[in-house]
């Protein structure tokens, strides 16, 4: 079953097109991978899907409902879970959770159960009445992480989701993504760390200067690529591989 | 007082429904975002240690309600109905707006509601409602709080329609600030940035505060409000401006005097703020959030001109190599000169206490009770060039303490990491920096300005205030606790030994002022002492440099 579809998306800035012409369609159940370098159309793809971008060319449907229709009942079944850690600070984990909660219309003790727990979990159960400006990144990210989940969704959206966090956290959230999708949830997944999108993805997206590059399992892209690791793929196919001799410069220059 | 409010805002549910608005998800965002307001950190507490478990709201609209007292007792004082009204109501507008640019602002230009909200199932009547109703209700209680004192004199003076119809007119002009804030934002956006808009509001602040202390000292020593109440008379223009609308229509009620300026005045009066609120939520609203959804999702970065950065690399480049002799030193120099130019929460800090000249010069020069035309024109036979020449380093001599303070405090890791045998070089080199970025250019303009006073007789005096005022910034800064430049955390507790520098600048100033009232027009001995000054600065600057690092505090 086709649960997001997107047909010739672009969206462009001040003349300037970051999508050129984005075709792509995902079944329930997967974990996408979706990977680029800095300035190549992630983020802006990812709030199309989560009709945060309303005015782009093309079409977007997820769940069968056209993104910019029924952006409200689309919203209502997917999480979102962006890039850095915006959230009101000022607030407690607990006052923010209560606020999303509302806005996702769960009943109240709903609220207060699950927050309660998923804060434990993420052994933030402590601090859950302090004013969040104190928090380090990483307890930021859980927070935020707990607010795009909270409802249950069905497509779940992750903009470098382990940014901040350390390594017992990055390990908890890799096995949360994993159980989520064993649990039939579509997760869309976007971040820098190759390793990771390697070994929990079903199928990974490169994209370069807004089009699509590459698409296809692992396993394919390796067979195709004829190279060995995703970082190599990735450095093949946005064709800079320059890096050993911009590092060379480098060290030279400290040298000089 | 935002829980009663927003009772009140309940009455309106059948409406907002009908509307297409989702009332139990705006309520949810409206109640937040008030909860979020209590626990703002406000522009008039900014500079001091702020208590995260206090309302500073509550602290805030209590202080507005003693405005409101004054304003009450001007209603009682001034004979005139329309000048007194017409006073209260542009102090309202203009108070209302600058509190929506000053402390609001922040939350009309916060881009979290893109991250926290747009994702969330929310319609847009439904989030717009919510933008209004949170808007409104935070005005109202400013309100509330600043005409509660003027509306109860009204009833007291003018009777019980006269006060009915204030609160009206209150709440009319109200809705002209709102519109005039949105305009001003929107007129900002539409041709600059986000950062722009940022800057601006930063000189509005600043402004805000410049207002408050001059307003404080000034004005009551002036005897403004008896006399425009005894020579009050209405010119035609008043009629184009909105406080005379209201004063006009209080006046029509209260002498039931309904000729054709009072009715023309009336008309003004409710169908002007009431249009504009129209325009206001029908385009200016929409296309405000629409501008600023835009600006966290068009990715636009702020490109500051080449020019400028060249411009102040050359200033500082130069002049450090001129004021400081180590590499140390010239980089300290730099980087305090170009941070105090780029920090808006130093501007913020500092560029108020500025104001002081002013107030400090029109309390000693311009006499309480005395004609400006006299004071002026006697001003040149007296030895009034001397508060000119001291006056300025009351203010900048903050400058020392402000310096310490900085958001990324963290940053002066890099100081502890460096190779740096004498961190009082770093130190020296930005008490040097502030001095001349500063302190030399107040000197300068108030040089020029005594010089077109008093002559060329009173140069040798600046030249020897000049060293005098250098060897008291150089006291105080060594007086002071020894912090690197921007390493400490914004609103910890205030130095310790503020007060000793409080202290040591009014004995130290006052030594060098009654030395030099002595020594005024005997130019020989000034000359005589310049070098033993000049050696003392030399001094002072040496023991600066050489401070360790087991006393700098961190």
């Amino acid at each position: 079953m086709r649960i997001i579809q997107m047909q010739d998306v672009r969206k462009q800035y001040s003349g300037n097109y970051v999508l050129q012409g984005i075709n792509l369609s995902f079944d329930k159940g997967t974990i996408i991978g979706y990977i680029g370098p800095n300035g190549a159309g992630k983020s802006t793809t990812i709030k199309i899907l989560t009709g945060i971008i309303s005015d782009f060319e093309g079409s977007v449907n997820l769940l069968d409902m056209d993104v910019r229709k029924d952006p409200v009942a689309i919203k209502q079944r997917i999480g979102y879970i962006p890039e850095q850690a915006a959230l009101y600070d000022v607030l407690t984990p607990m006052e923010y959770l209560r606020f999303v909660g509302k806005l996702y219309q769960l009943e109240e003790t709903i609220i207060e159960k699950k927050s309660m727990e998923l804060l434990r979990l993420f052994e933030l159960a402590d601090k859950s009445s302090m004013r969040m400006n104190g928090f380090s990144k990483g307890m930021k990210q859980k927070v935020l992480l707990i607010s795009g989940l909270i409802h249950n969704p069905e497509i779940i959206f992750l903009d470098e989701p382990l940014s901040g966090l350390d390594a017992n956290a990055v390990i908890l959230v890799k096995e949360i993504l994993a159980q989520l999708k064993q649990a039939g949830k579509t997760i869309f997944y976007s971040s820098h760390i190759m390793d990771v999108v390697e070994k929990i993805s079903d199928r990974i997206i490169i994209i370069n200067k807004g089009e699509v590059i590459a698409d296809g399992t692992f396993e394919s892209l390796k067979a195709n690529a004829h190279l060995g690791s995703l970082e190599n793929i990735f450095t093949a196919l946005t064709g800079d591989e320059q890096h050993g001799s911009t590092a060379g410069q480098f060290v030279d220059i400290l040298k000089s | 007082m935002d829980k009663w409010l927003l009772k009140l805002v309940s009455l309106f549910n059948p409406v907002f429904k009908k509307q297409g608005i989702d009332v139990s998800r705006m309520y949810a965002i409206v109640e937040t975002k008030l909860m979020m307001d209590k626990r703002r950190v406000y522009m008039h507490w900014k500079q001091k240690q702020q208590d995260e478990n206090r309302n500073h709201l509550a602290i805030i609209l209590g202080v507005y309600s003693l405005f409101g007292i004054f304003t009450g007792i001007m209603i009682m004082i001034v004979p005139s109905i329309v000048l007194s009204m017409a006073l209260v109501h542009g102090y309202i507008i203009f108070m209302m707006a600058m509190t929506l640019i000053t402390d609001f602002s922040s939350v009309l230009l916060d881009t979290t509601d893109n991250q926290v909200i747009l994702p969330r199932p929310i319609n847009s009547k439904t989030l717009f409602m919510a933008r209004l109703v949170h808007i409104m209700v935070y005005l109202l209680q400013f309100t509330v709080a600043l005409s509660v004192g003027p509306l109860i004199c009204t009833f007291i003076k003018y009777g019980v329609l006269t006060g009915i119809v204030f609160c009206f007119t209150t709440a009319l002009s109200v809705l002209l600030a709102v519109f005039l804030t949105y305009l001003l934002y929107l007129l900002i956006l539409r041709f600059s940035n986000e950062e722009k808009v940022k800057d601006i509001i930063t000189y509005f602040q600043i402004f805000m505060t410049i207002f408050f202390v001059v307003g404080y000292q000034v004005i009551p020593r002036m005897n403004i409000i008896s006399d425009i109440g005894n020579n009050f008379q209405i010119h035609a223009y008043y009629y184009l401006l909105p406080p005379f609308w209201m004063a006009l229509t209080l006046e029509a009620v209260h002498d039931l005097h309904f000729d054709a300026i009072h009715l023309l005045m009336i008309v003004l009066a409710i169908l002007v703020p009431l249009l504009f609120f129209w325009i206001l939520t029908r385009f200016l609203a929409p296309s405000f959030a629409k501008k600023l959804s835009a600006l966290n999702t068009d990715g636009v970065q702020t490109k500051k001109t080449v020019s400028g950065e060249k411009q102040s690399k050359g200033i500082s480049t130069v002049l450090s190599a001129l004021a400081c002799n180590t590499a140390t030193e010239r980089s300290a120099f730099e980087i305090v000169w170009k941070i105090t130019g780029r920090e808006k929460s130093f501007r913020l800090q500092f560029y108020p206490s500025l104001a002081y000249i002013v107030v400090f010069i029109f309390i000693f020069v311009f006499k309480t009770g005395n004609n400006v035309a006299d004071t002026w024109n006697s001003l040149p036979g007296g030895n009034g060039f001397l508060w000119f020449i001291y006056l300025p380093m009351f203010a900048v001599s903050s400058s020392i303490m402000i310096v310490a303070f900085n958001e990324n405090y963290q940053a002066s890791w890099i100081y502890h990491s460096l190779p740096i045998a004498k961190p009082g070089q770093l130190i020296s080199g930005s008490i040097k920096s502030l001095f001349v970025k500063y302190f030399l250019p107040i000197y300068l303009f108030c040089f020029i300005f005594c010089l077109k006073v008093w002559g060329w007789q009173i140069t040798d005096d600046f030249l020897f205030g000049l060293l005098n005022n250098a060897i008291c910034f150089l006291s105080f800064a060594l007086v002071a606790e020894y912090y690197l430049p921007f390493s400490r955390q914004p609103n910890t507790q205030q130095q310790t030994g503020r007060i000793v520098i409080v202290i040591l600048q009014l004995i130290l100033v006052s030594i060098f002022v009654g030395l030099h009232y002595l020594l005024v027009k005997r130019g020989l001995i000034l000359y005589i002492l310049l070098p033993f000054i000049t050696a003392g600065c030399w001094l002072l600057v040496n023991k600066l440099r050489n401070i360790p690092w087991k006393k700098i505090a961190v």
